[in-house]
């Protein structure tokens, strides 16, 4: 059992501190540090310069959502639930309206499909770029973050043309989407659809994009201090990641080409042609460098997407007040940090008898007692921030 | 909308069933599949072995969640189901492979006077803190778990917030949906509208909610 190594590993460790006749000390991390991406607490025992039993500590940002919903309608959950991983919001709401479109048996018109799977793309790549923005910050390299916010900045404005939300986009309505752009009048029937010039601006930014990736891989794959900090730290094997739920460009990283884009159903992934990055050692360095080919691949798709978006209506026809039927269904997606999955126990009314919200990040830092077990404790911030969590959506 | 193509009764056999007795054979419990969803619900004695077997012989080493529902027929919060429904908790467990994206759902059900069940943690190391979060929402005592501990509540905090016996505060303060609007304007003293004699109580326990601006 990999536990039992631990203790191995732990004994011998603290044999030698015994020899030495050094004190352990107590270190706590957070919750207010810039590294923890929201509001964190690490407990760690130091032994010199290694860190031991580290214990984080979550909650301070629990907002209850599964209770929430369950006196919410479905209409008013999916602003509850792009506040979960606020840094791709718009990719959370995808699974959970995909559930309720299941139990009600909706056909989702193939334009509002296309739209989703767009605009989930470029809700990765924002998410992605912000960790291509941080985590060399973290690792002591500032430049590369303007870099990639630039280009963030691009692709948000972009969905905030669409959704009018950079962050909390709430734009998905069971059966189909519903575009600020055009819509509430009530007096003039107007057309609503995508705003005028979108795919064509969106086709440019992720042109943009790619040259930002290169740029971005320049900075940092050439910088010998992040290289150097990365490289055969954190090293997470498959068997353990898996046990853990650890999902997403993690797990990836750790050599398993597997990836819900390619195996679930909820948005048409299987019309496109792309790739799933892997690497090799399950390294901080592999983390980085899959997410970052994976900005690559998210583009590939928009383009692709682009190209064959066919026209028609964006919203299936459903009744004004929505009663799901009686049912259970779990729905997960590959959001940019890993499975996002919600099971739905409806009891037949305007809202769920019981919502399962399976955030990713939840699942990607319970491995930090696992993997910072004995690291430096400089290491603590590489490894930390390589598995790129947001705490909204560990503590949901 | 009644009449959904794939999930009438009538329907052909769901191409997930033969997977889902596949597993249930396998596990000695019973598979259904709903939407696409395989479940195998198994007995609380064989709840270990089940996942122990899943891991072991099924390929599914991937711990995705797990929690509970609390099936009750009457709730202080949301809607009750219309029909009264057998009240116990279901424990679920949720786990994968890492290849040909096949799920299960393993589910077990736990009586409400005394809930409780054997940990997954040397089955799946991940179930820590999902076990930690069941018992604080639930109230689900986890046999063998080493550290059985609050994880997103304060420790001094009291029940057990995901039972459908907790109420949700805030809407006992200030029900929905209301009267046209409940919240006197700014700065007005006309207060909390015409919501009766709970409303004093209320504007004590919590003036901001009364009047944000104050």
């Amino acid at each position: 059992m990999v536990l039992d190594q631990d203790l191995v590993r732990h004994l011998s460790e603290s044999s030698v501190s015994v020899e030495l006749e050094t004190e352990d000390m107590t270190l706590n991390i957070g919750p207010q540090h810039p590294s923890t991406h929201g509001v964190l607490r690490l407990k760690a025992r130091v032994d010199g310069e290694r860190a031991f039993d580290v214990q984080p500590v979550i909650g301070y940002m629990h907002r209850g959502y599964e209770k929430l919903s369950e006196v919410r309608t479905y209409p008013q959950i999916t602003t509850l639930v792009n506040r979960i991983d606020w840094v791709s919001g718009y990719a959370n709401e995808i699974p959970f309206i995909v559930a309720a479109e299941k139990l009600l048996g909706v056909e989702v018109p193939e334009r509002a499909q296309y739209i989703r799977l767009i605009l989930t793309e470029m809700a990765r790549i924002s998410s992605h770029l912000i960790f291509m923005a941080s985590y060399p910050l973290e690792l002591g390299a500032a430049t590369p973050l303007f870099f990639a916010l630039r280009e963030r900045e691009r692709v948000l404005d972009l969905l905030e043309g669409v959704t009018g939300g950079r962050f909390h986009p709430n734009f998905n309505r069971i059966g189909g989407v519903k575009p600020a752009y055009g819509s509430g009048s009530a007096t003039r029937k107007v057309i609503q659809d995508l705003p005028a010039g979108f795919l064509a601006e969106t086709r440019d930014a992720m042109d943009k994009v790619v040259e930002a990736v290169d740029e971005l891989n320049q900075l940092v794959a050439d910088n010998e201090i992040i290289v150097a900090r990365t490289k055969g730290v954190g090293v997470l094997p498959v068997e353990v990641a898996a046990a853990y739920g650890v999902s997403g460009p993690n797990l990836r990283a750790s050599g398993v080409g597997f990836d819900l884009r390619k195996v679930e159903d909820y948005l048409p992934y299987h019309l496109f042609d792309f790739e799933i990055p892997t690497g090799e050692n399950g390294d901080c360095w592999d983390r980085w460098h899959v997410r970052l080919l994976e900005i690559g691949q998210s583009v590939r798709i928009v383009q692709q997407a682009i190209d064959g978006i066919p026209s028609g209506p964006l919203q299936a026809k459903v009744p004004k007040v929505i009663k799901v039927p009686q049912g259970e269904a779990y729905v997960r997606a590959e959001n940019p940090k890993g499975e996002m999955g919600y099971y739905l126990v409806s009891n037949g009314n305007q809202g769920p008898y019981r919502l399962k919200i399976r955030s990713a990040s939840f699942s990607n830092i319970s491995i930090l007692p696992w993997i910072l077990e004995g690291v430096l404790v400089p290491d603590i911030i590489a490894i930390m921030g390589s598995l790129d969590f947001v705490l909204g959506d560990v503590d949901r | 909308m009644t009449s959904s193509p794939s999930e009438t009764e009538t329907a052909a056999v769901h191409p997930l069933q033969e997977y889902a007795d596949r597993v249930a054979a396998a596990v000695g419990g019973d598979g259904t599949v709903t939407f696409d969803t395989v479940k195998v619900r198994v007995p609380l004695e064989r709840w270990v072995d089940a996942l122990t077997t899943a891991r072991d012989e099924l390929g599914l080493v991937f711990f995705s969640w797990l929690s509970a529902v609390d099936w009750s027929s009457e709730v202080e919060v949301g809607d009750p189901f219309p029909e009264p429904v057998d009240d116990h908790f279901e424990l679920l467990a949720t786990v994968a492979d890492v290849s040909e994206g096949r799920r299960v759902i393993f589910s077990t059900d736990l009586d409400k006077e005394t809930p409780s069940a054997p940990t997954l943690i040397d089955v799946y190391a991940g179930a820590n803190w999902h076990e930690r979060e069941a018992y604080e929402m639930f109230g689900i005592d986890f046999d063998g778990h080493p550290n059985l501990i609050h994880l997103y509540l304060p420790d001094q905090f009291q029940g057990n917030p995901l039972r459908k016996s907790y109420p949700l505060l805030s809407r006992e303060v200030k029900p929905w949906p209301g009267t046209v609007d409940v919240e006197g304007l700014p700065g007005s003293d006309e207060g909390t509208g015409d919501e009766g004699a709970e409303g004093d109580g209320a504007e004590r326990d919590g003036p901001s909610e009364e009047n944000p601006e104050a």
